[in-house]
């Protein structure tokens, strides 16, 4: 029945059969994030997912991406419609950004990696080839496995190809750099805030829009401080903390080192780990059959643990 | 009965022991006004706003607090009896029907907003709260709540958690999937589980994510942090006409392929637009195959741009008229038509059936061309009002169910529909969700597999089908034998 | 049992439910039972599946305030009122609702100086401290009355009986303001005694119907009937349905909201100095959901006043219902706690409400309620 509705794909077929259904496996990218979620269990085979736009269509906002594409080539195809998608830009794959799951540090222009996995085909820990979602932005077809899968590191199941939601790049960007105006107000002034990036000194903020709309923020935050153009910065690096946004009011408190915080959404990148307390038993309870519903002979991506940062 | 014995009878209802060891736990841990066992209110509950038949309610509670919402699940437990929650009883796929007399659990009553946490972007309300009652105790301080269905004026954010719930301005905004960052939940074996969190990346897999647009199937939301939206100073409402429904569909596909993603898009073909204009008075054209109602928002610089640009696709797709709202007041009016489209539909037959599928926006004018084949072929009257943006369709059977045979026709139309949808490349539901109506669709969109791995994902919450069970997954898997479930345990309410 | 429910009306309700939020028992109370949606299921089940009048059903029947709200809400314009009138009447008739006190309560109404009697009392009792509070009446119920004279015949001022025994002043007002636009006024007094709305929401409709032809053979000419109180001339408008007649549709027509037919004689009345005065405007129910004409209070209003303001709450009913407040003490205090805080959130300086039953309900609750007439009146005996 299916088969009428998704296109065959062999390459997709091949992964499945090299997954297969038995001993430890698991999925690499470029391993820009390949510590995240611990250390893989030393005997595991790692397989590469594989790769090639499939399918895009810019006036539907979709792309079909195998899971190895790199998010740069991802991103140069879409430019050249107009377009891009949540995504981070970290040197990663469009697989391994969906599997770990984070956000870029544009992600107020952009949107977050979570809203934007429509539709996703993994090879389960069987090695069947699994279809959730739909290739529509709105969608409430039954469970939500393409948010199950995002974020989940491999470990319920080795992500083959996704349907990505795309969104036209503003027809300006403009990053500022301020050395005297609160980033907090900043944040309040403007109507829909683009990435605030702040080290405690200094605060780099992108506007973005129509021209015209651009300036009247440029216009609004001048009672704030100074602002000077500057270069569009690159990711932040360090341990990543994910905190309440009210929290960055008082980094001090959080004892993080040197810092870069993402005002307005909690994101702070820092020269200390975050130490984050253990999942409630509720919700522990929850993950452990997830993972034994998902993994029951726990081969997907061993030593892997969602949560450790 | 003596008027003496009604008071008698009013005053100790619920006091005596009911005769029925599960209505007497729940009466125990529940105010005993708050559990409901009469015959009026079962069948009440036993239906929602669908045109499905067939409900059970058993016992109906209405908790004021997390604590009894635990306390419920826990009676339910004891006696493995299902639980469905319950908020305004308005979806149209039979999501809140009970099955097989399970527990019910009315939210109506837990229906107070808490702390608004402008640091943090959210405010924290209970389930029962009512969506537009939100935005409006919101908007004084400079944010709304975005996912604005149709029916806003009286759904809940639970039912809007349960269904992931759109509305026109979701094109822009996205939907309620968005727009929650944390849910407190009462879980099927009667933990108290928060659900996302106030950070941005919580630890952990997605469950809130998952839970949302679950159906209740996965647990009782009992808290909600919403995410606030800020208003936007400056709106345009366009009012496109079109000389076939066609030209309005292409208008909408050229408005994204420009780059543009309005803050909605919705168009309403001529039978529509009638009833509309009829019953609200709008000022649509009622000369036109189709209107289209685009909205663009956001700050006063740059909007009309945008709006330009919309009216310039528009006439280049052969619009007989362009037209902008001039103030609010008429930009409130159109709203209303587009928004009470489904309720105008009364007068011209006393029933509808309103469908939700969700096809590729280039699709569109294909698959309306269809539908209308459709509707001609089993002798229906169809209309059509959809968030186009979304490719969201929303066709609309008008009928009268006493004509003899008429109910067969109608859902035979509505297969043809759905089928029509998948064909090309869409999806069951947009917004409805699948409920009990489109659980026999399932396997058209998902092999066995698929619909396996869905139902692991309801066991890692439930596995024993307490929460609303014979919902979203088809017949043969876990939680879905409606058959058994429509067999009515023996008791008081056989 | 056969409530006598026209079955067309019955289906003309799909349950999408819209009415909920719209009626103000559901919003206290959160149960469908006691929702539009809810009733009318019940109505269903009791005509066509011969369900039980149980103690539930009859109560949530009994609950509903007759505020109609849930009509303007109905896409489906589901005749709600009509099928709740006609339910209560037929179980009535079976004698399921109405209590005989009840009854008896009614009975001064059709008779002025009987309720003149009675109400004195009652003042006479409140200010004695042996009225419960919880009854929700106003503390100032005036002793003393004084005669309504004719100013001339243009238009009838119907006086009716609650209104003229407990709010003569608004009358005067009234008059006045009328005499300012230039026009004589006949006060009906003991010409046409009560309305009978009262009696149809109690589903006494033999009795309405009783009154109803006798007002209309006092009322005989083609005058203007103006009324001051809403729930009254919702009731007259209504007289064409009650009775069938082609003369009861003629009498409707020429029945007036005091304030709408005020609205059409604008030109007339003197412009003079607005009152310095924030007032919020509270519709009475069968003003807004039932006649509507609720937005010619604003216009008569507007001028004469610093500044209207609206409240947020989408004219949902205050409580007073009729004899509802007495009826239901303690469901009509919540829906009026939901008002009350509707009408602070506007931080007025008054409350006009077109309706004695609304302004006496919230008075009691201590909004400063005052008649839109008698504002006018300031405004113009003031300059």
């Amino acid at each position: 029945m299916t088969a009428t509705l998704r296109n065959h794909d062999p390459a997709l077929d091949e992964f499945a059969r090299e997954v297969g259904s038995e001993g430890a496996v698991s999925i690499a990218g470029n391993r820009t994030r390949w510590d995240v979620g611990g250390p893989l269990d030393p005997d595991t085979r790692v397989l590469s997912a594989p790769t090639g736009i499939v399918e895009y269509i810019p006036e539907e906002m979709i792309v079909t991406v195998r899971a190895g594409t790199s998010v740069e080539e991802l991103h140069r195809t879409l430019a050249e419609r107009g377009q891009w998608t949540a995504l981070p830009e970290r040197g990663g794959t469009v697989g391994g950004a969906v599997a770990v799951g984070q956000n870029d540090f544009r992600r107020p222009a952009r949107g977050d990696v979570r809203s934007a996995v429509l539709q996703v085909r993994y090879v389960s820990a069987e090695g069947t080839l699994i279809t959730g979602g739909g290739p529509t932005v709105k969608n409430v077809s039954g469970f939500d496995l393409p948010r199950l899968i995002t974020g989940s590191l491999g470990t319920l199941g080795c992500i083959a190809e996704v349907i990505l939601r795309t969104n036209p790049i503003p027809a300006t960007t403009r990053w500022l750099s301020s050395t005297n105006a609160d980033p907090f107000a900043i944040h309040a002034a403007l109507l829909q805030p683009g990435p605030i990036l702040w080290d405690g000194t200094t605060t780099l903020v992108m506007l973005f829009g129509h021209e015209v709309a651009v300036a009247a923020d440029i216009d609004r935050l001048r009672s704030l401080g100074t602002f000077d153009d500057c270069a569009a910065p690159s990711a932040p690096t360090g341990h990543r903390w994910s905190v309440p946004p009210a929290a960055l009011s008082d980094v001090a408190a959080l004892n993080t080192g040197a810092f870069v915080a993402e005002i307005g959404v909690g994101i702070v990148h820092a020269e200390q780990p975050q130490s984050r307390p253990p999942l409630d038993a509720g919700a522990l309870l929850i993950h452990e059959r997830m993972k034994a519903e998902f993994d029951p002979t726990a081969r997907l991506n061993p030593g892997r643990t969602v949560g450790v940062r | 009965m003596s008027l003496l014995d009604r008071f008698r009878d009013r005053v100790g209802s619920g006091s005596a022991t009911s005769g029925d060891p599960l209505v007497d736990d729940l009466r125990a841990v529940l105010s005993p006004d708050r559990v409901k066992t009469d015959g009026a209110q079962r069948s009440l509950l036993g239906k929602d706003a669908s045109v499905f038949d067939g409900g059970s309610a058993g016992p109906i509670c209405y908790p004021i607090s997390t604590n009894e919402v635990v306390d419920i699940m826990q009676v339910a437990q004891r006696h493995d009896r299902a639980v469905v929650p319950r908020g305004a009883g308005t979806g149209l796929a039979g999501g809140a029907i009970p099955l097989g007399a399970p527990i019910v659990v009315a939210v109506t009553k837990m229906r107070s907003i808490g702390e608004i946490d402008e640091a943090n972007g959210v405010a924290w309300v209970e389930p029962g709260v009512i969506n537009l009652d939100l935005t409006r105790h919101l908007t004084p301080l400079g944010y709304h709540f975005a996912p604005d269905p149709s029916s806003q004026q009286v759904c809940t954010i639970g039912g809007n958690v349960a269904n992931n719930s759109g509305g026109p301005h979701c094109l822009a905004y996205g939907v309620t999937n968005s727009h929650v960052a944390a849910i407190e939940i009462v879980t099927p074996s009667g933990d108290v589980v928060m659900l996302g969190g106030l950070d941005p990346e919580p630890d952990g897999y997605d469950l809130r994510g998952i839970f949302i647009g679950s159906e209740g199937t996965l647990g009782i939301a009992t808290k909600v942090a919403v995410r606030l939206t800020k208003n936007r100073p400056a709106v345009r409402t366009l009012l496109l006409s079109f000389a076939s429904v066609r030209d309005a569909a292409n208008t909408v596909s050229d408005v994204i392929a420009a780059g543009i993603v309005p803050a909605a898009m919705e168009v309403m073909d001529q039978r529509i637009t009638e009833a509309v204009e009829n019953y609200v008075g709008a000022g649509y054209p009622t000369n036109a195959a189709a209107v289209l109602l685009a909205e663009v928002d956001g700050p006063e610089e740059g909007i009309d741009i945008d709006a330009d640009r919309i009216a310039e696709i528009g006439r280049a797709n052969n619009a007989t008229m362009v037209r902008v709202a001039a103030d609010n007041t008429e930009r409130a009016l159109l709203w209303k038509g587009r928004k009470t489209a489904f309720g105008a539909v009364a007068q011209i037959a006393p029933d509808y059936y309103l469908h939700d599928t969700v096809v590729p926006r280039s699709a569109l004018a294909d698959v309306l061309d269809e539908i209308y084949a459709i509707a001609d072929r089993h002798d229906l009257l169809i209309m059509n009002v959809f968030h186009a943006g979304d490719g969201n369709l929303h066709p609309l059977i008008v009928f009268d169910g006493r004509d003899e045979g008429v109910l067969e026709r109608v859902h035979a139309a509505g297969g043809e529909i759905i089928e029509a949808s998948l064909a090309a490349g869409g999806v069951l539901s947009g917004e409805h969700g699948i409920g009990v109506e489109k659980q026999k669709y399932m396997d058209r969109l998902f092999s066995d597999a698929d619909l396996d791995h869905q139902n692991r994902l309801r066991r890692a919450f439930d596995p024993v089908c307490r929460a609303n069970p014979g919902k979203i997954l088809p017949m043969g898997h876990s939680c879905a034998d409606i058959q058994q479930l429509r067999s009515v345990p023996t008791g008081v309410w056989g | 049992m056969d409530l006598h429910l026209d079955a067309d009306d019955l289906n003309m309700c799909v349950q999408c439910g819209l009415c909920l939020p719209h009626c103000p028992t559901f919003r206290v109370t959160g149960d469908e039972a006691m929702s539009p949606r809810g009733r009318i299921h019940l109505m269903r089940e009791v005509q066509d599946n011969n369900a039980p009048l149980t103690t539930e059903v009859l109560e949530s029947f009994e609950t509903c305030v007759q505020c109609r709200g849930c009509e303007p809400a109905c896409p489906s314009n589901v005749p709600y009122g009509h099928l709740m009138e006609q339910t209560r009447e037929t179980l009535a008739e079976h004698g399921e609702i109405t209590p005989r006190w009840q009854r008896l309560a009614l009975a001064p109404l059709s008779n002025p100086s009987m309720l003149q009697a009675g109400s004195s009392a009652l003042a006479v009792a409140q200010r004695l401290k042996l009225v419960p509070k919880r009854l929700g009446i106003s503390a100032e119920l005036p002793i003393r009355r004084k005669p309504l004279q004719a100013s001339g015949n243009d238009v009838y001022l119907f006086t009716g009986c609650v209104m003229d025994a407990w709010q003569r002043d608004v009358h005067r007002a009234g008059m006045r303001v009328i005499e300012a636009a230039g026009f004589g006024v006949t006060p009906t007094n003991d010409l046409a005694p009560c309305c009978g709305a009262l009696h149809a929401h109690a589903g006494l409709s033999d009795t309405t119907r009783g009154l109803a032809e006798t007002m209309m053979a006092a009322l005989e000419s083609d005058r203007p009937i103006l009324v001051d109180s809403a729930g009254c001339g919702a009731a007259m408008k209504d007289y064409g349905h009650l009775l069938g007649t082609s003369e009861a549709q003629a009498f409707s027509e020429r029945v007036f909201d005091i304030g709408e037919w005020l609205a059409l004689n604008m030109d007339d009345l003197p412009r003079v100095a607005p009152l310095d005065l924030v007032v919020a405007v509270q519709d009475p129910c069968h003003l807004r959901h039932v006649q509507k004409v609720h937005e010619s209070t604003r216009t008569v209003l507007r001028p004469y006043v610093r500044e209207l303001v609206e409240l947020d709450d989408d004219g949902l009913c205050c409580g007073a219902g009729g004899a509802y407040s007495v009826l239901e003490p303690e469901l009509a205090g919540q829906i009026r706690e939901r008002k009350v805080e509707a009408i602070n959130r506007q931080r007025p300086d008054a409350v006009a409400s077109a309706n004695p039953g609304c302004s006496m309900h919230l008075a009691a609750a201590g909004v400063p309620t005052i008649h839109p007439m008698e504002l006018i009146d300031q405004a113009l005996q003031q300059a």
